[in-house]
């Protein structure tokens, strides 16, 4: 078994910047550090693309593990939530590490790329929303929850659990094939048709991200796809990068995320996709 | 919501900042002595992290008995070792 890949010779100092910045701008729209990594690393550095996937793997498990601790203390994970959810993740997730050798890159780049694109329009659409209700005693149910905001306090109940699941089966999928998040799939869903407001989405998504990436990142780790320098330089930068994201999140004012998402969506979405041509 | 959920928050907030700051001192050492032993661990103890949250997150529902949610989380830890084993078959 191996567990290093081919050493690739770029500074360290311009690895490390490239994971604080795509860590804070992961972190920033609770998207994970992955979906702007992979490309930057595969397309700029010219880093074999199965390097740079398992790079940005281990690099998002840093990244969501970090800004877990922070969302855990605002108290905006749903625990219950992400813990039934990460059953649907953890399996995509193995099975996307499994598969990914399987599929052509060209392949994977075009079903992701319409995938990103087709979400962008949904949030676009939908960012209006508030899917939160206003009376405060309302009951939750065992998977909903509330969240403090403003000083107001806001209920929210779990809809379309089977949808949910299906949407991180997907995305734990697509997390082991390409080396994302899952985020991206995961918090439109949930916040545009399961009722979770898009805060609590993002730190429960974020939550499960770090599990989700674990299950495909041994495989990648056994197959020897992990170059040890480039993963750790990228990483290290990930972390400050992402917990500054955590914490300037908190002041983006909930309409401009969702929109400001929509358009980081569509825009990697049709970057990906033209890349299959 | 609970002071068992608030409690086991605490502690799972300590597993992750306790394996991302190891793994973190790692990685900087195994980057600044260019040695690959430490860059190895690091990158193990990186993905093993959220292992050991799902661990913590399991025995602290187990002590809530709270057993549906502690069977669920049993559930994941189970694949998640399944992803391990696969991967030392590969």
């Amino acid at each position: 078994m191996r567990y290093d890949a081919a050493v690739i010779a770029l500074p360290t100092l311009i690895l490390v910047l490239t994971g604080a910045a795509t860590g804070l701008i992961g972190a920033l729209l609770g998207l994970g550090g992955g979906v702007f990594l992979v490309p930057l690393l595969a397309l700029t550095f010219g880093v074999p693309i199965r390097t740079a996937i398992a790079a940005s793997l281990i690099s998002v498990i840093a990244t969501a593990s970090a800004s877990s601790t922070i969302n855990l203390e605002r108290g905006l994970v749903n625990m219950r939530l992400g813990m039934a959810l990460e059953v649907a993740t953890t399996i995509g997730g193995l099975a996307g590490g499994l598969i990914a050798v399987t599929l052509t890159q060209r392949q994977l780049f075009l079903a992701f790329g319409a995938t990103l694109a087709l979400m962008g329009v949904v949030m676009a659409v939908r960012s209006g929303r508030r899917n939160v209700i206003d009376d405060a005693s309302v009951e939750p149910g065992r998977l909903g929850g509330r969240l403090m905001e403003s000083g107001q306090t806001y209920v929210y109940r779990v809809r379309r659990l089977p949808l949910a699941m299906a949407a991180s089966l997907v995305a734990g999928a697509i997390s082991g094939l390409l080396g994302v998040g899952g985020g991206i799939i995961k918090v439109p869903v949930l916040n545009a048709f399961c009722g979770i407001p898009i805060r609590v989405a993002a730190a429960t998504s974020a939550f499960m991200i770090g599990v989700t990436g674990a299950a495909s990142a041994f495989i990648y780790f056994g197959r020897g796809d992990v170059a040890l320098h480039l993963t750790a330089a990228v990483a290290i930068g990930a972390l400050p990068g992402s917990l500054l994201g955590a914490r300037l999140s908190h002041r983006v004012e909930a309409r401009s995320l969702k929109l400001i998402m929509a358009v980081v969506l569509l825009v990697v979405g049709l970057r990906m996709a033209l890349e299959s041509f | 919501m609970s002071s068992h959920t608030r409690r086991l928050e605490r502690v799972i907030e300590a597993a992750l900042t306790g394996g991302v700051a190891l793994s973190g001192l790692l990685l900087v050492a195994g980057l600044v002595l260019g040695s690959t032993d430490p860059l190895w661990w690091g990158v193990l103890l990186l993905i093993l992290t959220p292992v050991v949250r799902v661990v913590v997150v399991t025995v602290g529902l187990v002590l809530d008995h709270d057993w549906l949610f502690a069977s669920v989380s049993l559930f994941v830890l189970g694949v998640l070792l399944s992803s391990v084993y696969v991967a030392g078959r590969l």
